[in-house]
């Protein structure tokens, strides 16, 4: 019997390569061990920005969530955040339901008894589909055709198919496609660009907003930052699409296709050399130039006081954050400090990060937050003086922690800035 | 008249999957929720408050489209075997879903299977999310019953006090089971066994050592009865606790004297409420006119002529409207959909409705 959570040094992980990942490694060989992390990583609707929450990023839009009770039990959660009262509804499945598929019939008079019911027409219901829909082959696509004839308001599709979440589109992919899916053709604006990829904006002093408006871009759209559904439909208008997130690469490919607007994909990144060589090239490709100079400089400041009064100390790394954990481990290690553990699922674009992180801390240990022997850990046998990432401080409960997992989003240098201050302060 | 199952206000509520685990959290076993990972989110993030407090093998199957399509039960009886041999369990529970419901897996050949590869006991519930919670502790119970109580139990053990419907769903407060051992202990009992709170495999093994049984909610009657018929063991339907839940209500005699109030929780918390409001009052010459309501099962049994059994949110809705009521004694989260309701709303919190306990904020790990 082994009483020990599965562990990999980084140098084991980077010898077996992307192509022989152990098996404890991969999701789909076992048992999903239910963590905080896991939460968030295995069930679309259930942390954050999941499904539910990410399908009303449209200004005034409300959702039907068609589904067994089961699926929308833990939407009371997001309903208690302000500015979500009020905007779910559920149609629910009796067992028949489930094998007949007889609820689709109930959704149009349902969208239509929902629109009646509310004070001021919705700009789009968002039909929430689930797991049963996705095994009864339902179109949602016809569905919404028939619930917008009834309810004389645009009715659209998105997905919350936990079953495939390693699949090639999966739920969070297909949300925001669905989200964006309501822009229609406009004439387009040279100094207008639209950030998508996150459902929250980027923190209000990102530096990317001050370089793309001294690029000459007089308005830069985030959904988030739409206070209305005009606000949203002026999206169209942008010369270009900048995306930050791969998940949204889905979104910006139908945009492209439809609205023929072009889209470059920038990388959240914690190394300061890699921001400014990322700047360089995104400057580069719009025919700019960019001065980042004064936000690098405070970003390495900010490492160099964290270095100065804490030394080289040891930090967890979870993967609950506002960051890809092994980028962040690399970046913390090329800062000079001790990473002796990082807990996170594994794909094969980590291996960017895994390489590097081998050379430089090949000791290092990868846990992953979805395996059953995480029954089993014992922070007692590890060291962190401060641990990144809410998953991290579920296994060190008693250690300094930084969530960083706050709503708006962190990118730059400015994140870099932002992160050793809050863990400046974690440490006081 | 409204769309059947369109909810327009109330949220849903736990469902049976959720009471199936509330049975099993604490008694040593590997649950396997047969899931692609949100039924698992949300028992542990929403509806298992002990979660945070006390680790349990709760696992999703991480079942994916084509394990579902392809109807590959060899695959997660494998995850099973491979989970099981490095991890302490006394059993395995397979709880159900709406996966497994949509393809209608066959149980008693996943059991068979699973208690093959793992030589393990193996129980496994029906469960498939479109059910409340009652409905799976209900199957649960018996399941457990069915599987663990001894064919010889022994001699009966004196004073002895088994307590049927104890799961955080249905408690106040994670020390509901403290409470009620306490309860039953100050009045001479012996051993006090809450089945679901802070109970044992062994617990169950032994139920037929128990001298009578409780049941305090109703998701519990159909196991109780079943010891009955199966040991012998007498049981009756009551709600150890519903003096602390009678003080708690800010509602002195003279306030209910004389009044119309409906009653909406579980139905033994409802039915021992309106006993006691009704003794109260009737002693005061002027007895209310009580009513008990649930959105969960009801035994006739234990029903009064005019008790309502809530099934569609429209219902709910002309129940409140046209019931003429001076109180209604109900969840908190039932106010919103009670509108315009001119009488006075007494908070009953029920957390497997509204997810909450009387006077906590939240108890869970994304607030």
């Amino acid at each position: 019997m082994i009483r020990e959570p599965y562990s990999i040094t980084i140098r084991e992980l980077n010898d077996a390569g992307p192509d022989n990942i152990p098996e404890e490694l991969v999701p789909a060989s076992q048992l999903i061990y239910s963590s905080p992390a896991t939460l968030a990583f295995n069930s679309p609707g259930a942390t954050g920005f999941g499904v539910k929450r990410a399908g009303l990023a449209v200004p005034g839009s409300v959702m039907l969530l068609v589904a067994p009770g089961c699926c929308g039990r833990n939407t009371k959660l997001v309903s208690e955040i302000p500015g979500y009262e009020d905007r779910f509804f559920f149609l629910l499945m009796d067992e028949s339901d489930i094998v007949n598929g007889d609820h689709l019939s109930r959704v149009p008079d349902a969208v239509a008894e929902i629109v009646e019911y509310l004070d001021e027409k919705p700009s789009v219901v968002m039909i929430c589909g689930t797991c049963v829909d996705a095994l009864l082959g339902t179109d949602w696509d016809r569905v919404c055709r028939k619930a917008e004839k009834a309810a004389g308001v645009p009715v659209r599709p998105c997905y919350m198919y936990a079953l495939t979440r390693e699949g090639r589109k999966p739920p969070m992919v297909l949300v925001r496609k669905a989200i964006y899916s309501l822009l229609e053709p406009a004439k387009r604006d040279p100094r207008t660009v639209s950030i998508l990829g996150y459902f929250s904006s980027l923190t209000d002093d990102c530096e990317l907003y001050a370089l793309l408006r001294k690029a000459g871009i007089r308005k830069i759209n985030e959904i988030a930052r739409c206070g209305d559904y005009e606000s949203y439909l002026g999206m169209s208008k942008a010369n270009f699409n900048i995306v930050l997130n791969h998940e949204a690469r889905t979104a910006a490919d139908d945009l492209a296709g439809r609205l023929g607007i072009p889209y470059l994909e920038l990388t959240r990144l914690y190394q300061i050399d890699k921001i400014a060589s990322q700047y360089r090239a995104f400057a580069g490709s719009i025919g700019a130039e960019f001065d980042d100079s004064d936000y690098r400089k405070a970003a390495e400041d900010a490492v160099g006081r964290f270095r100065e009064k804490h030394g080289n100390i040891s930090i967890a790394v979870g993967e609950m954050l506002n960051a890809n954990a092994f980028e962040l481990s690399l970046a913390l290690i090329k800062y000079g400090f001790n990473v002796p553990e990082i807990y996170s699922s594994i794909s094969r674009e980590d291996y960017v990060y895994i390489r590097h992180i081998a050379e430089l801390s090949p000791e290092t240990r990868v846990y992953t937050n979805l395996s059953p022997t995480m029954l089993h850990y014992d922070c007692s046998a590890a060291r962190a003086d401060l641990t990144l990432g809410k998953d991290a401080e579920y296994y060190h409960p008693d250690c300094p922690n930084v969530p960083w997992n706050e709503e708006k989003q962190p990118f730059g240098y400015t994140a870099v800035t932002s992160l050793f201050e809050k863990m400046t302060e974690a440490l006081a | 008249m409204s769309v059947k199952g369109l909810h327009k206000i109330i949220y849903p509520f736990a469902p049976d999957q959720s009471g199936a685990a509330s049975v099993l959290y604490e008694l040593g076993g590997m649950i396997i929720i047969c899931d692609a990972g949100g039924c698992a989110g949300n028992i542990c993030g929403f509806d298992e408050p002990r979660w945070l407090q006390t680790k349990s093998a709760v696992f999703s199957a991480g079942l994916r489209d084509m394990d579902a399509i392809l109807g590959r039960d060899d695959l997660m009886i494998e995850k099973i075997r491979k989970a099981s041999e490095k991890l302490e369990a006394k059993f395995v529970a397979i709880i159900g879903t709406p996966v497994p419901a949509t393809i209608a897996t066959d149980y008693k050949a996943l059991r068979r299977m699973a208690e093959r590869r793992t030589g393990l006991p193996v129980i496994t519930v029906d469960s498939n999310g479109a059910l409340w919670y009652d409905s799976g502790i209900e199957k649960t119970y018996l399941e457990c019953f069915r599987r663990f109580a001894s064919v010889d139990a022994g001699n009966v053990i004196p004073g002895s006090v088994g307590v049927l419907g104890i799961t955080p769903l249905d408690s106040d407060s994670l020390s509901s089971g403290e409470k009620i051992c306490d309860f039953y202990s100050s009045r001479g009992a012996q051993k006090v066994v809450c089945y679901g709170a802070g109970s044992t495999v062994r617990d169950f093994a032994e139920a037929g050592r128990i001298e009578r049984n409780i049941v305090a909610a109703v998701s519990g009657l159909k196991a109780a009865r079943y010891l009955k018929e199966r040991y012998g063991t007498p049981y009756e339907c009551a709600d150890p606790l519903i003096e602390e839940i009678r003080s708690s209500l800010p509602l002195g005699t003279e306030e209910i004297s004389g009044k119309r109030i409906l009653v909406i929780h579980q139905q033994i918390r409802a039915n021992a409420l309106r006993e006691m409001l009704r003794n109260e009052t009737s002693s005061s010459g002027a007895p209310a006119e009580i009513t008990a309501a649930s959105w969960f099962m009801m035994d006739d049994e234990i029903s009064e002529e005019g008790d309502v059994r809530i099934r569609e949110e429209s219902d709910f809705f002309s129940l409140i409207n046209d019931g003429c009521w001076d109180i209604v004694i109900a969840d908190p989260s039932f106010r919103k959909a009670a509108g315009d309701f001119g009488g006075k709303f007494i908070d009953l919190p029920h957390f497997a409705v509204s997810g909450h306990f009387a006077g906590e904020g939240s108890v869970r790990f994304y607030t």
